[in-house]
């Protein structure tokens, strides 16, 4: 099973190609406003890089949200175009899910977190088990940091973000990710979405009224 | 050539579409997924519902265009996607969707200009005839562009403030008779007489347009005789709009007829619609001796399909582009 992973939620690009279980070649790399001129562009340098074709891939697994909104529409809209052109399973994951099973702390609660300015977060609370034992939301970083008083020491922040206070730098395990996720439930390529957790402010302005 | 088979896509602002172009000028299929419902919500597109809306809906409008023309990924000879201008994070979706599909099937990547592509949907009615004026009207753009040949552009002049489409809407509010304010006032112009007075806008030697002058005229009228006491006709005074628009775009359209060689003059955009205004520019036009072309409804508001008529010179040209295109959401035409 010949796999491509894609996340752009960030400012980072981080793709990658397996092949039966075998990391082929992966890009990280820190794109920041080029993302949406780089990506694509990136992905097929290591398509040729590494002889593949695009249409060999079987299986792909994207990073829907929440993060950056422009940058998780990109890495969607490249996934969905190319599960339904090839007719090949999509696979969905959240940023917040790779970043806890990227954790090499050995405590038994991940806490991602993104920065979505203005004082609030994206974040979620898993389990050693990967579970979200506070499922993934927008969320004011103060109200967070009371969510996780209950877990004593026994927990980390990942972030890739800056936060004043200390955590594990993010830095994707994509193997990891991908042998943990490769089973879940696909989505129809014309139903695969962003996962933004958080309304455009034309609609909070809207519901406030 | 043989025959060529351009896949476009366009999503510049709130409409996601796509189309198949054969040769530039016939239309195999087309598709428009427009999301106004969703943006009339809201008093005007919220562009990052837009962005929300066109990634819901790309796949799908790729698809039904296929379907609709019978066709396969295999059988397209290149893809053409409008890259700017417009709202940049609705021009990515579709940018993305179409490098994805240069990517897969290793086909060129062409990207189009907005405005080209209103100006070749004239393509899609009747070849065009070079050299060709184009006048490009509607609710982002008031432009005179000339084409001494196939796929070259030059601005002559545009709009120094509000575009023409702009100003009709802003007069409707005035005058209160709703939106969208074009084809609205177009009509009420038919039942109007010659009771107003308005300066001719920008009335120079320049190819430029200037309406925001004419709006405050509208209002100040409008108020004058508000507090005059008096209701404000608002069929003369759509009369009296319409006939000072439709008399600066043809007096600057004329001047530029007289001064180049122009064969055909076309006219492009959502404001070419317009009945007035197309019928003062047709006259002008037999007076002068030029071709007029004009496109159909459907291919005067966005839609793909004159981005697949406009990729397909673009394509001949051999203005091909790698993955790394960016969108932009303000770019001269050249």
């Amino acid at each position: 099973m010949r796999i491509l992973y894609l996340d752009t939620s960030s400012s980072f690009l981080y793709s990658a190609l397996i092949d039966n279980n075998v990391l082929l070649d992966e890009i990280k790399e820190e794109l920041n406003q080029n993302l949406s001129t780089q990506a694509l562009f990136k992905i097929e340098e290591m398509f040729h890089k590494n002889n593949i074709l695009p249409n060999s891939i079987e299986k792909i697994i994207v990073v829907n949200g929440p993060g950056s909104f422009t940058g998780v529409r990109i890495g969607i809209t490249i996934a969905k175009t190319y599960a339904w052109c090839l007719n090949i399973p999509v696979i969905a994951i959240s940023s917040l899910e790779a970043m806890a099973v990227s954790s090499k702390s050995k405590v038994d609660f991940k806490v991602p977190i993104i920065d979505a300015r203005r004082n609030y977060v994206y974040s979620s609370i898993f389990d050693s088990n990967y579970n979200s034992i506070l499922k993934g939301q927008y969320i004011k970083l103060d109200a967070l940091k009371v969510a996780v008083k209950s877990l004593g020491d026994n927990f980390i922040f990942v972030s890739n973000d800056d936060f004043e206070f200390p955590h594990e730098k993010y830095d994707p395990d994509i193997l990891k990710i991908v042998k943990i996720f490769s089973s879940r439930e696909c989505v129809n390529p014309h139903l695969l979405d962003a996962n933004y957790l958080k309304l455009t402010e034309a609609e909070e302005k809207q519901s406030d009224n | 050539m043989e025959e060529v088979f351009i896949l476009a896509i366009e999503s510049s602002c709130d409409e996601t579409s796509c189309a198949i172009v054969k040769n530039g000028k016939e239309v195999i299929s087309n598709v428009v997924l427009s999301q106004i419902d969703i943006h009339t919500n809201f008093g005007g597109v919220v562009p990052e519902i837009a962005s929300r809306n066109h990634v819901r809906n790309i796949t799908i409008v790729i698809e039904e265009c296929l379907n609709k023309a019978n066709m396969k990924m295999e059988d397209i000879t290149a893809i053409a996607v409008t890259y700017g201008p417009g709202l940049i994070g609705s021009l990515l979706i579709g940018l993305e969707a179409a490098k994805t599909l240069s990517f897969i099937y290793n086909k060129p990547l062409v990207p189009v200009h907005h405005i080209a592509g209103h100006i070749y949907a004239n393509n899609l009615e009747k070849e065009m005839q070079y050299p060709v004026l184009a006048l490009v009207i509607s609710g982002g753009h008031t432009e005179l562009v000339y084409l001494k040949e196939e796929y070259s552009f030059e601005v002559l002049g545009g709009t120094l403030d509000d575009a023409v489409g702009e100003c009709y809407d802003k007069v409707a509010r005035v005058i209160d008779v709703g939106y969208p304010g074009g084809p609205i006032i177009d009509k009420m112009a038919t039942l109007g007489k010659p009771n107003y007075k308005l300066p001719l806008p920008l009335n120079d030697d320049s190819y430029n347009f200037s309406f925001s002058g004419l709006k405050s005229a509208v209002i100040n009228l409008a108020h004058n005789e508000k507090q005059r006491g008096n209701s404000i006709n608002k069929e003369d005074l759509s009369f009296a709009f319409q006939d000072v628009v439709s008399n600066i775009l043809t007096k600057k359209t004329q001047k530029a007829i007289q001064n180049l060689n122009v064969k055909n003059f076309v006219i492009a955009g959502g404001v070419a619609a317009n009945s007035g205004i197309r019928k003062k520019l047709q006259e002008m036009c037999e007076k002068e001796g030029v071709e007029f072309t004009f496109p159909k409804i459907e291919y005067c508001t966005d839609n793909a399909a004159m981005i697949g008529a406009a990729g397909y010179f673009a394509y001949k040209k051999g203005d091909t582009s790698s993955l790394d295109i960016n969108a932009k959401s303000t770019v001269e035409l050249s």
